[in-house]
């Protein structure tokens, strides 16, 4: 019988290799299909931690100030990150409104605090019970977060709108930005072939739960 | 348990693999269809090969997708009034405007995000499906690949209902100018979400699941 504990399967074909530690800055990749197994990255929950700090920040700000305004005849409109769905549920689209919400505010927010909670959990060696949770949902969750694509519906939105009327680029455009970039770094940051290991190891001969 | 020689994927040594944790743990020695088995770290559910209804789902997705992607490209999804007259837009229409405009490498980011990329995702994926019922070796690494590219590039579709939201929130000046949803819209985003639910659905690990007593053959 196949040792469990020392052996890993590659996440995308499912070929079986033995664990082996590999030296700080260097990357395992499986010989069948050639995708990343595990990297040792440097500093890597430090990195995560300041990160997500940084986007935290970023986070408040881009929803407490305006992203754009519009001028027209004497008239100014802004609108907050929030706002995008506020408009759509002002039209009775209910569900566009809700799903809009999700992507641009509580995915996003719900991955920043999971980053967090999991390195640090990891780091100083709390129960993972709380972290392993968060991080098994982040990761299904991570495509529905959608800033980036929201960004470039601002940049098609401020084109559009460009020879109708005025347009004043707001705080949070610049702070919304940087959170894109934060998240971005700290996510590709985050070893989870790594950070499982962290959290749990799989013992000899385990089996799986039944209910 | 083959005997002859080392078993290569983690299925051919009867091993259940969690695709959330990695974690590798043997299946109970009695394995019904109704049997709910977790990953003994995370917590994931677990699905024996066999018993995977993957496909089934995958295309039913798929199906309802390819229906409502046409009133999502038929339907208006958005209407702009200019001093009390107003016409709704398609999304084609939409790019129209923006070729008119002179913005054409916006017009052909658009025009990629609502029209090629939806579409591509649904024959991309149909292809996948059929090809993996076909138990087909053929170029099984490019297969993954295009597998993972469907994957990462479909949620870049939703950047148009994000265009008619902040249009919607932004120009609201009464008799001036207004923009206004249609229920195009809200197809056009089932249609987004459908196809996402496809790609998840699909078991990547299926185009490789070809045994290696059927690879003898
Ligand atoms: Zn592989
Ligand atoms: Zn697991």
């Amino acid at each position: 019988m196949i040792d469990v504990s020392s052996s890993i399967a590659c996440p995308e074909c499912g070929q079986l290799h033995r664990y082996q530690p590999i030296a700080q800055g260097k990357t395992a990749m499986c010989k069948r299909c050639g995708s990343v197994l595990y990297r040792n990255r440097k500093h890597m929950l430090e990195s995560v931690l300041a990160l997500t700090t940084a986007g935290l920040l970023l986070f408040f700000l881009s929803n407490l100030f305006p992203l754009l305004g519009l001028r027209a005849q004497g008239v100014e409109q802004d609108l907050l990150l929030f706002g995008a769905s506020v408009a759509f549920w002002g039209q009775g689209y209910h569900l566009l409104a809700g799903l809009i919400v999700l992507n641009t505010i509580v995915f996003p927010l719900f991955e920043l605090v999971s980053l967090m909670i999991i390195s640090l959990t990891a780091k100083y060696g709390w129960k993972p019970g709380l972290a392993i949770f968060l991080f098994r949902w982040m990761r299904e969750i991570k495509p529905w977060g959608m800033l980036e694509v929201f960004m470039l519906g601002i940049l098609v939105s401020v084109v559009k709108l460009g020879d109708l009327a005025t347009l004043i680029v707001g705080t949070a455009f610049w702070s919304f930005a940087g959170l894109i970039l934060t998240m971005a770094a700290a996510s590709s940051m985050l070893e989870p072939f790594v950070v499982w290991r962290m959290l749990g190891h799989c013992k000899e001969r385990q089996h799986a739960v039944t209910t | 348990m083959q005997s002859r020689h080392e078993p290569q994927t983690a299925r051919e040594a009867g091993l259940l693999q969690c695709r959330t944790c990695g974690c590798l743990s043997h299946p109970p020695a009695q394995v019904s269809k109704r049997t709910i088995m977790r990953c003994p770290r995370c917590g994931a559910r677990l699905h024996l090969h066999e018993h995977s209804n993957s496909i089934e789902i995958t295309w039913a997705l798929l199906i309802a997708s390819a229906l409502l992607y046409i009133p999502a490209n038929t339907m208006p999804i958005m209407s702009v009034y200019m001093l009390g007259s107003g016409q709704p837009d398609t999304i084609i229409s939409g790019v129209f405007h923006l070729l008119e405009s002179g913005q054409w490498p916006l017009a052909l980011v658009v025009f990629a995000a609502s029209i090629v990329v939806p579409l591509l995702k649904l024959i991309t994926l149909s292809f996948l499906l059929i090809s993996i019922q076909r138990k087909s070796r053929w170029r099984q690494r490019d297969r993954l690949v295009l597998y993972k590219i469907t994957e990462y590039v479909g949620r870049w579709s939703m950047v148009d209902v994000f265009v008619i939201s902040i249009l919607v929130g932004l120009v609201q000046f009464g008799n001036l100018a207004r923009v206004e949803a249609n229920a195009g819209s809200l197809s056009f985003a089932a249609v987004v979400v459908l196809t996402m639910f496809a790609a998840r659905t699909l078991d990547e690990h299926l185009i490789w699941d070809i045994s290696r007593k059927e690879e003898q053959h």
